[in-house]
């Protein structure tokens, strides 16, 4: 049955061939789509890591370039956090190099047993988990007293400690192999664990992530001075439930008042939120509606192909109505060479776009996601044949083989 | 004869309208999505209003500092504008220079309302180098900038929020703390006209703190305006030795020794910055042929669409093509007639993807996504729409007028296909 259907498929090779090609490029565009709607999707299903409900950011600059750093911000800065600690709407605050939700990214590599690993980092100070709700799975979070240690101590995610250690415990092993920690003044170890920091929001992967402690107050003699006392950029803080937006303007003439040569900027943690949403899923949508009436016009331009086709072999149909097929034997016939067609096309497709997870050309997306993109858009490529060659065989089976036979 | 053609066409196309529809379809969609990419690459890239020396402008954009080990890279620094860029105004070959900031978030709050407000820093001369059309008032004046007074040019919209839409002039507004007094209202600039946009304009005295003076990477943007296009290379080539006598200002000669960047038209600016590397001049053809490929890959599709209605619909009519060939009508003429029908329909399909596309452009500039866009349909834009719609015509019609042009008569007349 099938080489026969083969040898039918072959007859009309090259009228054949354009439909195989049209399925392939629309299989392509069902496969991008797939991909990301897929990636997206498991990224909304990773856990988050913190409670952006009822958290305020605020966005300093400080209008200093990097080299000439002036040794006043830090004690600026320190008064700035308990000012903001003492409004009454305010139940913690803390410093963040970065905010969650931002587009900036500060990363670093480090070996670990001679394996080079990457993990974006962010300076925080002590109150940092407690404003952001991050969950401790291991050892603990920075303290008061661990500013002053001759180490650097740093808390990592759970995808870190497992890249980096495996299955063994971190806690208190160094971060980096010596001498190879080239991005640390000091040397760094691990004291604690978080769950998860998905920096980047909902809609982001996870990633290894890493939490090192600023150093605002004054360091004991002696001590090296690093880049972790410099201010962080951000302040944010966890106001009471119900805060009305109005705090806003009051917060932002308490911290002019404080330090005037700084620029504050104020925006509650949902705001930015909805605009990393919106940043993320407009050019997705917009791809998603071009994608759509891609689909549409295959979809047309296949139904009027087949019935094209079959008109023309009306004979050929009629012959075999004459000699006894049934007419659901002419509807399967027909739907059984479109899936032909399309397994063509898929085949094709399938094996260009098994190469990208093969040859890691896309590093950041798994490559499971790639399977799952690519079965969604065999799934869909098949239906929209299926659902296209269901007209064109109802009509062909309808023919009259009397009629069939002396159409010219 | 080509009336004839035109003629058969129209009566072929409303015979099958099935296939007329689905071609058309086709064609207005691909036209569409092409033409608002367009649209928004000549928003970005084309000269217009305020920009109207923007042919004959190269820009400072993007430094990097780089060392062995270290990178640091964003906008150029005040520092070396003002020191190395600035003394390039007495060149004969240059026009004009200006200095402006990035744009950056200015937050004011009236009457327990929070407004935000995009705040450029930028010299006097910017005025003269963008063609403001002004509402009210006047540009800030030279020296204005100089004893840095607090005076500020706000755009339509920013009149409307601070003052309800009645006349500024002389009006005070405070952001960030500092208050400024609107000497001058201009038309919203739309966010992807880079230079120009804002919402507030003051003069670069006014910045908070002094640091930006000290900065050699920083976030400022100097235009260079040469007197014509031709002086372009001999502009490049002295900015870049600029660059290199700069290299001795570096603060920490360990960590950075070279000073990259150079003045570049917005297309290499955005090449350089999409696509990092060391080559100097391959960017701009780099990021074309990229554009370009895109444009096709996505046109693939439609494309063997329409091959594959084009080639149904002949078939059809190959009694047609049989009686036309036996009374003599050679290859060449079938094609030709054939090809003609089928840039018609395309034609026709351009058409109502330009309408479409002013429709879909319409509603962009109305939904806010981009703040005060003006995204419209111009000339430029037109053509560049009958250019890809008669390409479309040819490269579709093509392989089936040939196939076409092969059916043996005898074959044809039967009604038999290839």
């Amino acid at each position: 049955m099938i080489r026969h259907l083969l040898k039918l498929v072959w007859n009309r090779k090259r009228t054949n061939a354009l439909i195989i090609l049209e399925i392939f490029f629309a299989f392509l565009v069902l496969f991008i789509v797939g991909t990301l709607g897929i990636f997206l999707w498991d990224n909304i299903h990773q856990p988050l890591g913190f409670a952006p409900k009822d958290v305020w950011t605020v966005a300093i600059s400080m209008h200093q370039t990097t080299e000439d750093y002036d040794p006043n911000q830090a004690p600026a800065f320190l008064r700035l956090l308990k000012e903001t600690q003492g409004l009454a709407p305010v139940e913690s605050v803390a410093g963040a190099m970065v905010l969650p939700y931002s587009t900036s990214n500060y990363t670093g590599g480090t070996e670990f047993n001679g394996r080079h690993i990457r993990a974006d980092f962010n300076d925080v100070t002590e109150d940092f988990a407690k404003v952001m709700g991050l969950r401790v799975t291991q050892g603990r979070w920075f303290e008061k007293a661990d500013e002053t240690t001759a180490w650097e101590p740093v808390v990592i995610n759970e995808t870190m400690a497992r890249a980096a250690f495996g299955a063994e415990s971190p806690i208190g092993k160094r971060y980096g192999d010596p001498g190879k920690d080239k991005n640390a003044d000091r040397e760094r170890r691990v004291i604690g664990v978080i769950r998860e920091f998905k920096k980047g929001g909902e809609l982001s992967a996870a990633g290894n992530y890493v939490f090192q402690l600023k150093r605002l107050n004054p360091l004991p003699a002696g001590m090296k001075a690093t880049s972790l006392e410099r201010p962080p950029s951000n302040l944010v803080l966890n106001v009471r439930p119900g805060t009305p937006v109005t705090f806003e303007e009051d917060l932002a003439k308490r911290l002019q008042a404080v330090a005037p040569s700084w620029s504050f900027e104020i925006k509650p943690m949902a705001q930015m939120r909805a605009s990393a949403f919106r940043l993320a899923l407009t050019p997705l949508v917009v791809g998603g509606i071009v994608a759509l009436f891609l689909m549409l016009m295959v979809g047309l331009g296949l139904i009027g192909v087949l019935w094209q086709n079959l008109l023309q072999r009306t004979r050929e149909i009629g012959l075999r109505r004459a000699t006894g097929a049934s007419r659901s034997d002419v509807h399967r016939q027909v739907l059984w060479e479109q899936l032909i067609l399309t397994s063509f096309g898929v085949l094709l497709g399938s094996v260009l776009v098994v190469q990208i997870p093969l040859l890691d050309l896309v590093g950041f997306i798994r490559p499971g996601i790639f399977l799952g993109g690519m079965l969604v858009a065999m799934l869909a490529i098949y239906l929209l044949a299926v659902l296209c060659a269901l007209y064109p065989s109802t009509m062909a089976s309808r023919v009259q083989p009397a009629e069939a036979l002396r159409y010219e | 004869m080509i009336r004839n053609y035109l003629k058969i066409a129209m009566k072929v196309l409303l015979r099958r309208k099935f296939f007329t529809f689905i071609s058309l379809f086709g064609v207005s969609l691909t036209l569409v999505v092409l033409l608002v990419a367009t649209a928004m690459l000549d928003h970005v890239f084309a000269a217009q209003a305020p920009e109207v020396l923007g042919d004959r402008t190269l820009g400072v954009y993007s430094m990097t500092m780089r060392g062995p080990e270290s990178i640091w890279s964003g906008f150029a620094g005040y520092q070396f504008l003002d020191r190395f860029i600035r003394p390039m105004t007495k060149l004969p070959s240059v026009e004009a220079v200006t200095f402006f900031s990035m744009p950056g978030t200015g937050i004011s709050y009236l009457d327990g309302k929070k407004i935000e407000s995009m705040v450029k820093h930028t010299d006097a001369e910017f005025w003269r180098v963008m063609r403001f059309n002004f509402l009210e008032g006047a540009p800030f004046t030279v020296d204005d900038d100089r004893s840095a007074r607090f005076v500020a040019v706000i755009n339509e919209a920013t009149r409307d929020k601070f003052f309800g839409g009645q006349p500024a002039l002389g009006k005070t507004l405070e952001v960030d703390g500092q208050r400024f007094k609107v000497v001058g209202v201009v038309p919203n600039v739309p966010i992807l006209r880079i230079s120009p946009y804002s919402d507030i304009w003051v003069p670069i005295g006014t910045s908070k703190t002094d640091a930006y003076k000290r900065e050699l990477v920083g976030d400022y943007t100097g235009l260079i305006v040469a007197r014509s296009r031709a002086d372009f290379p001999q502009i490049k080539s002295e900015v870049q030795s600029r660059l290199k006598e700069a290299e001795a200002l570096i603060p920490d000669p360990k960590m950075y020794k070279h000073l990259d960047g150079g003045a570049d038209t917005l297309f290499e600016a955005a090449s350089r910055l999409f696509l990092p590397g060391d080559s100097e001049t391959s960017h701009s053809e780099r990021l074309f042929l990229i554009f370009a490929g895109l444009a096709v890959v996505f046109m693939l599709l439609p494309t063997v669409n329409l091959v594959n209605i084009n080639l149904s619909r002949i078939l059809d009519r190959s009694s047609e093509i049989g009686v036309r060939k036996a009374f003599g009508a050679s290859s060449w003429t079938l094609v030709g007639q054939f090809v003609v029908e089928n840039v018609v329909l395309t034609l026709v399909g351009g058409l109502i993807g330009l309408v479409l596309a002013a429709a879909v452009l319409a509603g962009i500039n109305a939904s806010g996504l981009i703040p005060y866009a003006q995204l419209s349909l111009n000339v430029r834009i037109f053509l560049d729409g009958l250019a890809i719609a008669l390409f479309f015509g040819l490269f579709s019609g093509v392989y089936p007028a040939w196939r076409m042009s092969r059916l043996h008569p005898v074959m044809a007349l039967r009604g038999r296909s290839v």
